[in-house]
């Protein structure tokens, strides 16, 4: 027993009473989610300040005197001369598949009060962007579910294509409708048990809107049953200026996870316009010198950072990707203006919604003349590339001769041809909002296009023939469907079975 | 009232004239001001200010204040101001203070550094870990 005794007290003995040391530093003022501090002599940039209480601040300004920092929380609690510590760390948050189907804010924390998250890891928010070794060229495809989009502007894993337009021309609902074609997708191919079949987790990022807004795509991704593979962040108009503009940053870091452990993702920043207003407000108010609009000199970089972490990271690396689509809220179809020229500049394409066109009854109201994706025809499947493949030319020409049209009516046949196809066209591409619509259905009826079987329709009953057709092929042929999506392209064989699958259709149709 | 950019320079200017050998002077601080008060250079009141807080932060910077929960003794105290002088070079102003909160132990801040090796520091972490 005694022995007991001595050993415990060696132990004692032998245990060191470390002291560490802290850096602190006092707040000398407080205004609008930023904190100057005093002292904090220690600081690093960007790393991570502990004002107690569970509130953090991110060190963004490192002065000569002071430091500048943005309070992520709530900073109605901080007051002058509370005591600062640094941490040493970067802000992170949690990553893993635990956050799919949830509701975060920009620390990651849920706000959809299902319970805590099991994450996996933890990234920090601001990364490097992987390096030119580690990179892929786009090669594979994501469906966006939107015809339109698929056959001129396809998009591949890996890509960034900006979504622009005015207020109201549908630019998140081009997001949302992507986010549920991915699921649809995803239950398809993890239903058909292919090994070979890779899933697109959806982010959705929402910056600065209001809750209802956010309230209400969470809703439609939940009627669509697409939020099991979704994670939504959400910075509404209500959250301070600072967590507004690392909202996307924290996004980013979650897609980045799915990347760097091989699976793909798809990012939507909705949108960067309210994330660059974020950030000019706390630039001002940390004094950093303001430029053109008022933006900061590094709101490019700003972008430019965000959007360069999404990636196709080649086999030897994993194999992931992370594809990003932007959105930005342009005044009165004004592209010119300083952040849509900045991302137009950045991104790899842009799809570009025009307001005429959406009251026009054009919807998705897409104008081809001004979209364009750099890198996506690469990754299309080759089944879109035989029918799709002179749509957008066509389509350009249809617009230009329309409005040469409208003043004489003499027209030459070729040219009466050129303008009836490009009505039905325009017709065929008319889609309703969060109904996307599968690959092989898209290329059975364009093909059917191409192959002028519309060209006796009217144009009025385009819609109602296209319906019908798409019914009658996806409950009578189904097999030839699952042939289009399996074999990916229109061999001899499979043309002459559609031509007479939609020639059996025809002959119904009145 | 503002502090202009050039009353920042010169106030930094003034303040560097001011060291002797990396250390504050006092006297020359005192004769600094005397001397830019009896010749009201253009912004004199800025270049004052910001001189100030210029010279409260190397004060700060070079303050140490150890807190114990009971009073130290003499020697405890000569041997801490010694320990801190190889650690912060010389020119520490160090004070010493009660604090019966901290329970024991002693909490030292140098500038912006805390080594906090009271007892009260060490059960807070310990709740913190819980």
């Amino acid at each position: 027993m005694s022995n007991l005794l001595q050993e415990i007290e060696a132990q004692i003995s032998g245990v060191k009473t470390s002291v560490n040391k802290q850096n602190v530093g006092i707040v000398r003022e407080c205004a609008d989610g930023v904190a100057k501090i005093e002292g904090l002599t220690d600081a690093m940039l960007n790393e991570m300040l502990d004002f107690g209480n569970g509130v953090t601040g991110l060190a963004l300004n490192l002065e000569e005197t002071e430091v500048g920092a943005i309070i992520l929380g709530d900073y109605l609690s901080i007051h002058e001369g509370q005591e600062v510590k640094t941490t040493g760390k970067l802000l992170s948050v949690p990553v893993g598949k635990g956050l799919l189907g949830r509701v975060v804010n920009m620390l990651g924390q849920p706000i959809d009060g299902k319970g805590p998250i099991k994450e996996d890891a933890f990234y920090p928010v601001e990364k490097i962007a992987p390096g030119i070794i580690r990179r892929k060229s786009v090669s594979q495809p994501v469906q966006t579910g939107i015809m339109a989009i698929d056959a001129m502007i396809p998009i591949g894993r890996g890509q960034r294509e900006l979504i622009i337009g005015d207020r109201g021309t549908g630019k998140t609902t081009i997001g949302v409708d992507t986010m549920i074609n991915q699921a649809r997708n995803n239950k398809v191919g993890r239903a058909s048990g292919d090994k070979t079949f890779r899933p697109i987790y959806n982010i959705y990022v929402a910056i600065g809107q209001k809750q209802s807004n956010v309230a209400r795509v969470i809703a439609e991704l939940e009627k669509a049953d697409a939020m099991g593979d979704t994670i939504v962040v959400a910075a509404s108009a209500s959250d301070s200026a600072a967590n507004q503009y690392m909202a996307p940053f924290s996004g980013a870091a979650m897609g980045e996870w799915f990347m760097d452990n091989g699976m793909d993702a798809l990012i939507i920043y909705d949108d960067l316009s309210k994330q660059a207003v974020a950030y000019r407000q706390v630039s001002l108010v940390l004094k950093r010198p303001s430029g053109r609009e008022a933006y900061p000199g590094d709101v490019f970089y700003l972008h430019s950072r965000l959007l360069e972490r999404s990636a196709r990271v080649s086999e030897k690396y994993g194999n992931g990707s992370l594809t990003a689509l932007p959105i930005v809220e342009t005044q009165a179809g004004d592209v010119s203006a300083y952040i849509p020229t900045n991302v137009i500049s950045i991104t790899d394409g842009q799809i570009f919604l025009e307001t005429d066109l959406f009251y026009q009854g054009v919807r998705p109201a897409v104008s081809v003349g001004l979209s364009v994706s750099r890198v996506g025809s690469a990754a299309q499947i080759k089944a879109m590339k035989q029918v799709a493949g002179r749509l957008k030319g066509d389509l350009a020409q249809f617009r230009e001769l329309a409005a040469f049209a409208q003043f004489g009516s003499d027209l030459d046949a070729k040219t009466q041809g050129i303008l009836e196809r490009g009505k039905r066209v325009v017709e065929v591409f008319k889609q309703p909002q969060f109904d996307p619509i599968a690959v092989e259905i898209q290329v059975a009826v364009l093909w059917t296009v191409q192959n002028n079987y519309f060209d006796d329709v009217d144009v009025e009953k385009i819609k109602d023939f296209q319906a019908k057709l798409t019914e009658f092929l996806t409950t009578r042929k189904a097999d030839l469907l699952t042939k289009i999506r399996t074999e990916k392209a229109i061999n001899d064989a499979l043309a002459a079975e559609l031509k007479a699958a939609v020639g059996e259709f025809k002959q119904t149709y009145r | 009232m503002k502090t202009t950019k050039q009353a920042r320079r010169d106030a930094k200017q003034l303040f560097h004239t001011c060291k002797v050998s990396g250390l504050l002077d006092e006297t020359r601080v005192r004769n600094v001001v005397g001397a830019v008060i009896a010749q009201k250079p253009r912004g004199y009141v800025g270049i004052l200010t910001h001189f100030q807080r210029l010279v409260k932060l190397d004060l700060d910077r070079r303050a140490a204040r150890v807190e114990s929960a009971v009073p130290v003794s003499e020697a405890l105290q000569q041997s801490v101001k010694a320990n801190l002088g190889l650690r912060y070079g010389p020119g520490l102003a160090v004070t010493f203070a009660v604090n019966p909160a901290l329970i024991g132990g002693l909490r030292v801040k140098v500038g912006s550094d805390v080594f906090d090796g009271s007892v009260k520091a060490r059960l807070s972490e310990l709740e913190a870990s819980f």
